[in-house]
Parts: C-alpha cells; sequence; structure tokens
C-alpha cells in the first residue's frame, strides 16, 4: 500500500509538470491556433537561464526572477518576429517552423552550456519528508504547490478579469474581437508570453529535483502536448486533469512494469488515446481541428 | 517510363553523370564513405518527400522505420545466419508492416495530432529498441553484423550498390508522381474535400504513402546496418528525424528532386561542420543541431516551397522573359516590315 501511495505520489508531482506545460500549448493555441512545439525548451532554458545565472554568483531569488523574464522575453519575440511573419503558413509549415525554432533553441543551449547535467539547488533543505509512510522530498511540495498557483492564477485570469475575456474573444472569433477594438496580435504576444512565464517557473521549480541539461525540453514537451491531446486540445481544465492522469499513469508503469519503458508507456497512452478518441477525455472545446 | 525520360531526361543524364563522377574525383575512402551514407539518407528522404509533399501529412518519426529496418536486417542475419539479402528484404516488409499498421491507425489524424503520433511512435521504437536487450543487444548495440559482398566489398562498390538504390527509388517516386497516382496526391495536397468529392479514396492513397516511406526507410535501415557492421540505437532517434525533415524542406517538399537535392546539400553542410569544427577549437554541442534548426525555420519563412522549386520558377521565368523579349522582337520586325510595305 506505502508503495502505491509512492508511486501516486511521484506521479503527482511530474503530472502538475505536464499540467503547466499543456496549459501553456493550450493558452498559445487557443488564440492563435498555433501549437507551439517549442514548449518544452521554455522550461529548460528557464531551469538552465537560473543555473547559469547563479554561476555568476547572483542571489538563488534574482537569478530565477531574471531567468523568467529572460523565457518570457524570448516567448514574446519568437511570436512577434517569427510566428506572426508567417500567419497565412498552412498547419504543416507552422509545425515544421515550431519544430525548427526548438531545434535551434536547443542547439544554442548545448553550444553555450555544453552537455553537462545541471543540479540546482532546492529551494528549500535535501531532507525528504515522510507523510504516513511516504517519503515526499520538499522540493516536491515547492513544485505542487507552484503548480496549483500558476494553475489558479491562470484560471483567475482566463474567467475573471476583463484582460481574460479579451483573449478569450481572440480565441472564439478573432474578426469580431478586432472589431471590438481587441488586437488579435497583442492577445497573442500576450499568451507567448504567459507561456514562457509559466514555462520557465515550471523549469526552475523542477530543477533541483531531476537535474537539467540543454536536451530535457523535448520529453516535457511532448509528454505536456500528449496531456493536452488527452483532456481535449483546447480545455485547459481537461488538460490539467489528464497531466495529474499521465503523471501517476506513467509512475505507476515504472513503478510495476518497467522504468526503462517509463516514457514509452506515456506515448503508447498517447497513441491509443488518438486511436479512440482523438477528441480526448474531456472534448475538444475549441473550432478548429488539430489546426486544420 | 518514356514519358519520364521526356520530361526529367535532361535531368536524370546530369543525375547519372554527377553520380558516378563522385567517387573518382573524390578518391579519398573517407569522402566515398560521405557518399554512401549520403546515399542512404536520400533513399529515406525521398520516401519522406512522399509523404510530406504528395500526401500531404508529416512524419516526425522517419528515423523509426530507417531504425526498424536496420535491425531486422541485423538480427536476421547475426542471430539467425540468414544471408544479407533476405534481411534486406525483411528489412523492406517489417517497416512496411509498421507503416501500415501506424498509418491505418491514424489515417484519419490531421496535423498537429498525426506530427505528434509519428513522434510518439519515434520515441517508442527508440526505447524499445533500448531495452529489448535479448535480441537487440540494447543500448550496447551489435557487432559483427555480416557486410555486403557485392563485388568484393570493397567501398567503391558499395557506393555503386547503395546508389544504384537510389536510382530506383527517385525513378519508381518519379513514375508515381507522373501516374494516376501521383495526381490523385497532387489534388490532395492541394485539397481533400475536392480530392474526395472526385472519387479519390483520401485515405487509402495516404494509407500508401505512408506505407511506400516506410519500406524505403526501411532499405535503406537494412543497407545501413551491413554497410556499418555495427549498430546501436542512438542514431535512430528525434535528431535524425529532424535531420530527414530539414533535408526535404530545404529541397522544397513537393519535388522528388528536391528531397535528393536537399539531402546532398544537408550532407555537404554537415561534412563542413565537422571539418570548421576541428579548425575552431571553442565548438561545443550540436552545432549541426543550431544549423538544421536555423535552416527549417529560415526556410519556412522566407522560402516556404523550397530550394528547388524556387530555382526552377527563376529559370521559368528567365525562359518566359527570354521567350517573350524573342516574340516582341519578332513582332517589332514585323511591323516595321509592314511600315516598309506600305
Amino acid at each position: 500500500m506505502t508503495e502505491l501511495l509512492q508511486y501516486v505520489a511521484n506521479g503527482l508531482v511530474s503530472g502538475g509538470i505536464y499540467a503547466i506545460v499543456a496549459v501553456g500549448f493550450i493558452t498559445i493555441y487557443n488564440v492563435s491556433k498555433v501549437i507551439n512545439l517549442a514548449q518544452g525548451e521554455f522550461l529548460m532554458l528557464g531551469g538552465m537561464v537560473t543555473v547559469a545565472l547563479i554561476g555568476m554568483n547572483l542571489p538563488y531569488g534574482l537569478a530565477a526572477l531574471l531567468a523568467i523574464l529572460l523565457v518570457t522575453l524570448i516567448g514574446v519575440l519568437m511570436q512577434k518576429y517569427v510566428i506572426a511573419y508567417v500567419k497565412k503558413a498552412n498547419p504543416i509549415s507552422l509545425i515544421i517552423l515550431t519544430i525548427g525554432i526548438s531545434t535551434l533553441i536547443r542547439g544554442i543551449a548545448s553550444f553555450i552550456w555544453g552537455k553537462d547535467a545541471f543540479a540546482l539547488e532546492p529551494i528549500t533543505s535535501n531532507e525528504p519528508i515522510s507523510i504516513g509512510g511516504v517519503m515526499i522530498a520538499q522540493q516536491s511540495i515547492w513544485i505542487l504547490a507552484a503548480v496549483l498557483i500558476i494553475l489558479f492564477l491562470l484560471w483567475y485570469l482566463m474567467d475573471k478579469t476583463i484582460l481574460g475575456k479579451k483573449i478569450n474573444a481572440c480565441s472564439v472569433n478573432p474578426m469580431a474581437a478586432r472589431l471590438m477594438g481587441i488586437s488579435p496580435t497583442k492577445m497573442s504576444m500576450l499568451a507567448f508570453a504567459i507561456s514562457g512565464a509559466t514555462g520557465a517557473i515550471a523549469g526552475i521549480v523542477i530543477a533541483p529535483l531531476s537535474v537539467t541539461s540543454y536536451d530535457i525540453g523535448v520529453l516535457l514537451g511532448i509528454k505536456g502536448f500528449s496531456a493536452a491531446i488527452l483532456g481535449g486540445l483546447g480545455n485547459p481544465l481537461g488538460a490539467a486533469v489528464a497531466a495529474f492522469l499521465l503523471g501517476i499513469v506513467e509512475s505507476l508503469g515504472a513503478g510495476y512494469i518497467s522504468s526503462g519503458m517509463k516514457d514509452a508507456i506515456a506515448f503508447l497512452v498517447l497513441i491509443g488515446m488518438l486511436l479512440i478518441k482523438p477528441s480526448g477525455i474531456f472534448g475538444e472545446r475549441s473550432v478548429g481541428k488539430g489546426g486544420l | 517510363m518514356k514519358q519520364i525520360i521526356d520530361k526529367w531526361g535532361k535531368s536524370i543524364g546530369i543525375y547519372l553523370f554527377l553520380m558516378i563522377l563522385f567517387p573518382f574525383v573524390m578518391p579519398d575512402e573517407y569522402y566515398r564513405s560521405v557518399g554512401i551514407i549520403i546515399g542512404l539518407q536520400a533513399i529515406v528522404t525521398i520516401g519522406l518527400c512522399l509523404v510530406m509533399g504528395l500526401a500531404g501529412q508529416i512524419s516526425l518519426g522517419q528515423a523509426s522505420f530507417w531504425g526498424i529496418g536496420a535491425y531486422t536486417s541485423a538480427v536476421l542475419t547475426t542471430k539467425y545466419g540468414l544471408p544479407p539479402f533476405v534481411g534486406l528484404i525483411a528489412a523492406a516488409v517489417v517497416p512496411g508492416l509498421f507503416a501500415f499498421i501506424l498509418g491505418r491507425a491514424i489515417a484519419g489524424l490531421q496535423g498537429y495530432y498525426l506530427a505528434m503520433a509519428t513522434l510518439a511512435f519515434g520515441y517508442i521504437v527508440q526505447i524499445g529498441i533500448t531495452e529489448w536487450e535479448s535480441v537487440t543487444g540494447g543500448a550496447n548495440g551489435m557487432i559483427s553484423i555480416p557486410q555486403m559482398t557485392f563485388f568484393g566489398g570493397s567501398e567503391l562498390s558499395m557506393y555503386f550498390l547503395i546508389w544504384g538504390v537510389v536510382t530506383c527509388v527517385l525513378l519508381f517516386s518519379l513514375n508515381l508522381l507522373n501516374s494516376r497516382v501521383g495526381r490523385a496526391f497532387r489534388a490532395i495536397h492541394k485539397s481533400e474535400i475536392a480530392a474526395t468529392s472526385m472519387g479519390i479514396d483520401v485515405r487509402k492513397f495516404k494509407l500508401n504513402a505512408f506505407v511506400v516511406s516506410g519500406m524505403f526507410a526501411g532499405i535503406s535501415g537494412g543497407l545501413y546496418a551491413h554497410y556499418m557492421g555495427i549498430l546501436d540505437p542512438q542514431p535512430f532517434g528525434l535528431h535524425e528525424s529532424i535531420k530527414f525533415l530539414t533535408m526535404v524542406v530545404i529541397g522544397g517538399m513537393t519535388s522528388i528532386w528536391g528531397a535528393l537535392i536537399g539531402t546532398i546539400l544537408i550532407g555537404f553542410i554537415s561534412e563542413g561542420l565537422i571539418l570548421l569544427g576541428e579548425v575552431v577549437p571553442g565548438l561545443q554541442g550540436d552545432v549541426d543541431t543550431i544549423v538544421f534548426g536555423a535552416i527549417l525555420v529560415l526556410i519556412i519563412m522566407f522560402m516556404p516551397e523550397g530550394l528547388v522549386p524556387r530555382i526552377r520558377a527563376a529559370f521559368e521565368k528567365g525562359q518566359a522573359k527570354k521567350a517573350k523579349a524573342m516574340a516582341d522582337d519578332a513582332q517589332r520586325k514585323q511591323q516595321v516590315e509592314r511600315k516598309a510595305a506600305t
């Protein structure tokens, strides 16, 4: 029983990270109908830039803050100068474009920081806490707290503020939104900024638990996207729930079947889901299907 | 076949000439092996071009079919002692089967879903190869895979064997492009709905393209295994799939020649980067990754149709201009003559 609970606890932590990535995907997708396959690189950059800045003797908090700002800026620049430039491109071109951006960022990261893995100091001590026999690293609690706060803030922003209503308006009907004086371009930029910032935060909080290196973004990105599809593309709440489920299934699979197959399990779930019900567990919320 | 020669005779002639000339201009064994690897990659990218350019789909897991082919042939010949020829046939059939199953499953998917499904498939295959240690040797890989004994098995004979296969694949694809199937594919690429209403079974055509591309990749993988003699799971991952994608995109997704030329171009760029790495000591990490990423982004931003169609368009424009100038000239002459007559 303790073993099972332990796996579930581990699954919740990784699921939380997938949830952030998934919600990041959906935030951008809803506004601009672009799936940003470079989403995982935001996490990698968040962790790596923080490590690099701490290496320059900056205090932890300042380094993290600067890293978040930098990644947000990268997200905005990416939207402004690359994605917006090819607005009329077909989905295949957009996929290739974002894959290209992600490859480029990964290459530059490996060029600057090399291929070594880096560890970040945990926010509080390294001692795990025991809750009813289940050992939980203190950092895991930080991760879950960060995830829940981000999800709550995003929900608040989207559902309770005028800004959120503007973003929603653009996702429902960009033309009508423009007629109401809302700039879809600005909202797109905002969506990229939000994704960049949340991605960077997620990257920073997981770095102490699992080491960070130039190539962690790919897997995190794909799993986040899997969660987004599982939950129904365009549906943030569904995606968050699906992400936690995915994390738990993966952790149980790694524990009871084989730890080497951990990543394969997540992808088998994805392919299975695409075959049975491509619209996701909770149904697709937005109009366009897979960008087509 | 005749139609192809009529349409592409000149290009095919130039291709054959350069292909045969290359190993003699570059007598260095190293450059011959580079030529062999480029040939192997060209077989994969021509297949990928059929999927992307003709069927308008995307595959981010093409390296996995390459890997399945390589391991199929390697396991059959090394563990069961079958001749490489049989291994190669299996290397075409088994990835074809995988592609059929995957393609059937995802035939209804489009855009991002398809990209993700093939990406996930690529990961599963690489993980599967790594984990299935009893058969594939796991992360350590396989050694002493029998070499091909094609005309003595020298580097030069391997070069011609592999480029012979490239030529077959190229002619097959050009022929396909010029047939009813090719026209159906182009119709699908332009508009699926219009194609369907014209009575084209879109699903079937897409599936066929996918299976053919899987088989091409498998054959190339099998040849790769016998050429290298050793295998490990490392080259069959996302990095290679993205490299294949870059090759097709830079040459032009809708052109078979584009895939071939893109492959050669990326091959030369990779070699150039290796040379550069030797000269500049500070270059660390995946410089080629930066270059591939930058190429993908820049091509989609500024030249989405790719190099070969762009060059062809420029060439045709030049031809048209010349023809127009000549026509204008003739007209002017006529006018002058008419004036003189009156």
